[in-house]
C-alpha cells in the first residue's frame, strides 16, 4: 500500500468575508509528481502558502508527512524544500555562495563536493558556478534553486509557477530533472499555470476552480494524463 | 545562535549596498571627530598664541611706566574657557559663544558682551562634530540600514523561501538586523576608539561617550524594527522612518527652543552693551560728584579719596566706566538666569527627542554647554572684579607704580569644571 506524504482535509481558507479555499482534499503519495492547475485567484498560491505555513487556514487541516502543519510549523517545513516563483536566490551571490547561505539557513551542511555534484546533477556549467547569479539567464537560476532544493534531501518539493517564464529548452531540461527527482522518491507539489507541462509530468493534476477542487486527472500506467482534456476542463472552469 | 550570527555577519559583509553604508559611517564619524579634533587644536593654538602676544605686549605696555590709570587703560588680560580632554567630540557653545576674551580695566559688560553669537550660521546649521553625526545623522545611516530588511526579500520573492528554510523562521530577519547594527556599531566606534586613545580619555568618559552611542544605535534599531514590523512595505516603512526622524530630530527641537524662548525671554548682548555704553558716555557730560557719590555708594572705604579737583582723573574715569557696568548689570543677571533657565526648560523637551538628549548629554560630559559656558564668564567677570580691586589703592591713592607692584597683578586662573 502507498503511503501519502501530503495531506489537506476539507481545507477551507477565508479572507474577510471571501471563501479562498472552499473545503479541499486531496492527498499526494510517496514519489508522485502532483500539479495543482488553475487560474488567476484560483487558489493555487494558497494553498501553497497553507502547507508552507504562511496561511492559517479557517477550517481543515494541512498535514505533511504525519506533521499537522497548524500545531507544529517548523517541523512541517523542516519536511519541504520550497522553490518559489522565479527562483530569485541572491543575485550578488555566486551559486555556490547561494546554495551554501540557503543550507546554512536550514542548519543542513553539505561538502563542497555534494554540491558541485548537485550542480552536475542540474548540468550547470562549471564556469557558471562562480559567477554572481546577475550573469545568470533565468533557467540557469532556476538550475541553482532545484540544485539547492534537492541538496536539502527533503521528502517534499513545493514548487510555485516553476516554469514560469522559462524558454521551451529550459522547462525540458527542468521536467526531467523533476522526473529524476521523483523517480528517486522525492515527493513533488507543484502549483502552476502550464497545462501542457504540468500533464507532461504529473502522476495527477488537480483543477482549482474559485477555491474549489472542480477535478481531479490522473494518469494510469504509462499513459500520460491527457492534456486535451484538462485544458478543456480548465476552460470551463474559467468564469464567462 | 553563534552559527547563525557568523552565516549573517558573512552574508551581510558579501552586500554590496552594506559595504558602502558601513563606509559611509566609518568615514562620517572619522570626518566628524577630525573636525573636533582640528577645531579643538586650533582653539589650543590659539590660546597659545594669544597668550605670547599678550605677555610681549604687556612688556611693551608697562615699560617706563608706573601712572596705574594709563597702564590699567592699555594693559589686556586674557581669560579663556580651556577645551577639556572631551570638547572635540562635542563643540557646543565652543562654536557659538565666546571663549576667550581680552580683558582690561575698563567697563566690563561691553567687552564681555561685544562677541555674543558669533556664529549665526553655526546656530542655525550646527556643526559637523561627533554629537552632530551622532544625534543627527546616525539615525538616517540606521532607516537606510533596516528600512528594507524584510521589504527587499518580499519584493524579491524570497521572503517565504528563507522563513521555510530556517528553524527560525522570520525571527531570522531580526538576527539580520542585529549583526547590521553591529557593523554599523564598530564602524562607528572604531574612530571614536582611536580618537580616545589620542586624547587620552579617561575610562569614565569613554564608558560615558559609548554609553550613548550604544543608547543611540539601539534606540533607532528598535524604531526600525517596529516600523517595518507594522508596515511590511519598504518605501512607506522607509518614509514612515524619515518622518520620525525629522520628528524627533528636527522639528522637536525646533519648537521645544522656540516655546521655551518665547516663554522665558531673555536680553541679548547687544541690549547690555548699549545700556553700559550709554552710560559710559553719559558720565562724561555728569557732574563728577554725582558719579563719585554714586561709585562711593558701593566702595565707601574710597570716600576720603573721592574728590575730583582736576578736569580728568583716572579715579573718575575707571568710576564711571565702573557705574556703566553697575547700569548693565541686572539686564546681564537676567540674561544669565534666563539661559539656565531656558537650559533646565530644554532638558524636558530633550526627553521627547534623543537627538536633542544626545546633543545635552555630549555637551555636558565634554564641557561644552550653557552651564559651561556661564561658568566661564562668572570666572572672566571674577577676574574683572580683581583687576578692578587689585587697581583701585593706586588709582585712588595716587601711588606710582613699581615693576614689583606690577609683578602683582592679577593673573586669570580658568575655572574648573
Amino acid at each position: 500500500m502507498t503511503k501519502s506524504l501530503v495531506t489537506a482535509s476539507k481545507l477551507c481558507v477565508e479572507r474577510g468575508n471571501r471563501r479562498v479555499l472552499d473545503n479541499i482534499s486531496f492527498t499526494i503519495n510517496k514519489g508522485d509528481i502532483f500539479a495543482l492547475l488553475g487560474g488567476n485567484g484560483a487558489g493555487k498560491s494558497t494553498t501553497l502558502l497553507t502547507f508552507l505555513g504562511f496561511v492559517k487556514p479557517s477550517s481543515g487541516e494541512a498535514i505533511i508527512n504525519g506533521i499537522k502543519v497548524e500545531e507544529d510549523i517548523q517541523a512541517a517545513r523542516g519536511q519541504i524544500a520550497y522553490l518559489p516563483e522565479s527562483a530569485n536566490l541572491y543575485a550578488h551571490l555566486s551559486a555556490y555562495e547561494n546554495i551554501e547561505y540557503f543550507l546554512s539557513l536550514a542548519q543542513i551542511s553539505r561538502s563542497s563536493q555534494e554540491i558541485s555534484l548537485s550542480l552536475d546533477d542540474v548540468k550547470l556549467a562549471p564556469k557558471m558556478r562562480i559567477e554572481p547569479l546577475s550573469s545568470y539567464s533565468k533557467g540557469m537560476r532556476q538550475k541553482v534553486a532545484i540544485a539547492l532544493a534537492m541538496l536539502r534531501r527533503s521528502p517534499l518539493l513545493l514548487l510555485d509557477e516553476p516554469t514560469s517564464g522559462l524558454d521551451p529548452v529550459a522547462i525540458d531540461e527542468f521536467n526531467t530533472i523533476l522526473k529524476a527527482l521523483a523517480d528517486a522518491g522525492t515527493t513533488i507539489f507543484m502549483v502552476t499555470h502550464d497545462v501542457y507541462g504540468a500533464c507532461e509530468i504529473a502522476k495527477r493534476v488537480g483543477l482549482l476552480q474559485q477555491g474549489k477542487m472542480a477535478s481531479v486527472f490522473e494518469a494510469v500506467g504509462e499513459t500520460k494524463i491527457s492534456a486535451e482534456a484538462v485544458h478543456q476542463a480548465f476552460r470551463q472552469s474559467q468564469p464567462s | 545562535m553563534l552559527h547563525e550570527l557568523r552565516r549573517e555577519l558573512n552574508h551581510a559583509l558579501k552586500e554590496p549596498a552594506l559595504r558602502w553604508l558601513v563606509l559611509i559611517a566609518f568615514s562620517l564619524s572619522t570626518i566628524a571627530l577630525l573636525i573636533g579634533a582640528l577645531t579643538i587644536s586650533h582653539q589650543k593654538d590659539m590660546v597659545l598664541r594669544l597668550e605670547a602676544a599678550v605677555t610681549a605686549e604687556r612688556l611693551l605696555t608697562i615699560k617706563d611706566k608706573t601712572d596705574p590709570g594709563d597702564i590699567a587703560y592699555n594693559l589686556f588680560h586674557l581669560t579663556f574657557d580651556p577645551p577639556t580632554d572631551l570638547a572635540f567630540m562635542a563643540l557646543g557653545q565652543r562654536n557659538e559663544r565666546p571663549w576667550l576674551h581680552r580683558l582690561r580695566m575698563l567697563a566690563l559688560e561691553g567687552q564681555i558682551h561685544e562677541t555674543n553669537d558669533s556664529n549665526p550660521e553655526i546656530l542655525i546649521l550646527g556643526q559637523l562634530d561627533f554629537t552632530f553625526f551622532l544625534s543627527v545623522l546616525v539615525p538616517l545611516i540606521i532607516i537606510s540600514l533596516l528600512f528594507d530588511i524584510e521589504g527587499r526579500e518580499r519584493r524579491e520573492g524570497r521572503y517565504e523561501l528563507i522563513c521555510a528554510a530556517s528553524p527560525l523562521g522570520s525571527r531570522v530577519f531580526h538576527i539580520r538586523a542585529a549583526v547590521k547594527s553591529l557593523l554599523l556599531t564598530a564602524a562607528i566606534i572604531l574612530p571614536f576608539i582611536a580618537a580616545a586613545i589620542s586624547n587620552n580619555l579617561t575610562i569614565l568618559a569613554f564608558l560615558s561617550v559609548l554609553g550613548l552611542i550604544f543608547f543611540q544605535i539601539v534606540l533607532w534599531v528598535i524604531f526600525c524594527r517596529i516600523v517595518t514590523c507594522i508596515i511590511p512595505e519598504a518605501v512607506t516603512a522607509a518614509l514612515s522612518l524619515v518622518t520620525l526622524w525629522l520628528l524627533l530630530t528636527v522639528l522637536t527641537p525646533i519648537i521645544g527652543k522656540t516655546a521655551v524662548e518665547n516663554s522665558l525671554p531673555v536680553p541679548n548682548g547687544g541690549t547690555i552693551l548699549l545700556t553700559q555704553r550709554e552710560t559710559v558716555n553719559a558720565a562724561w557730560d555728569l557732574p563728577k560728584e554725582t558719579t563719585m557719590d554714586a561709585f562711593i555708594h558701593i566702595y565707601p572705604e574710597w570716600k576720603a579719596q573721592a574728590t575730583i579737583n582736576r578736569p580728568f582723573e583716572w579715579k573718575w574715569y575707571y568710576a564711571f566706566q565702573e557705574m556703566g557696568d553697575q547700569a548693565a548689570q541686572p539686564k546681564s543677571w537676567a540674561l544669565y538666569q534666563g539661559m539656565t533657565d531656558r537650559h533646565e526648560a530644554m532638558a524636558l523637551v530633550a526627553l521627547l527627542s534623543p537627538a536633542l538628549f544626545i546633543e545635552r548629554a555630549m555637551t555636558e560630559l565634554a564641557g561644552t554647554d550653557v552651564l559651561q559656558h556661564l561658568r566661564y564668564v562668572r570666572c572672566a567677570r571674577a577676574f574683572h572684579a580683581d583687576l578692578r580691586h587689585f587697581y583701585y589703592p593706586y588709582l585712588f591713592n595716587e601711588k606710582a607704580m613699581s615693576e614689583n607692584d606690577l609683578a602683582q597683578l592679577p593673573e586669570f586662573e580658568p575655572c574648573a569644571i
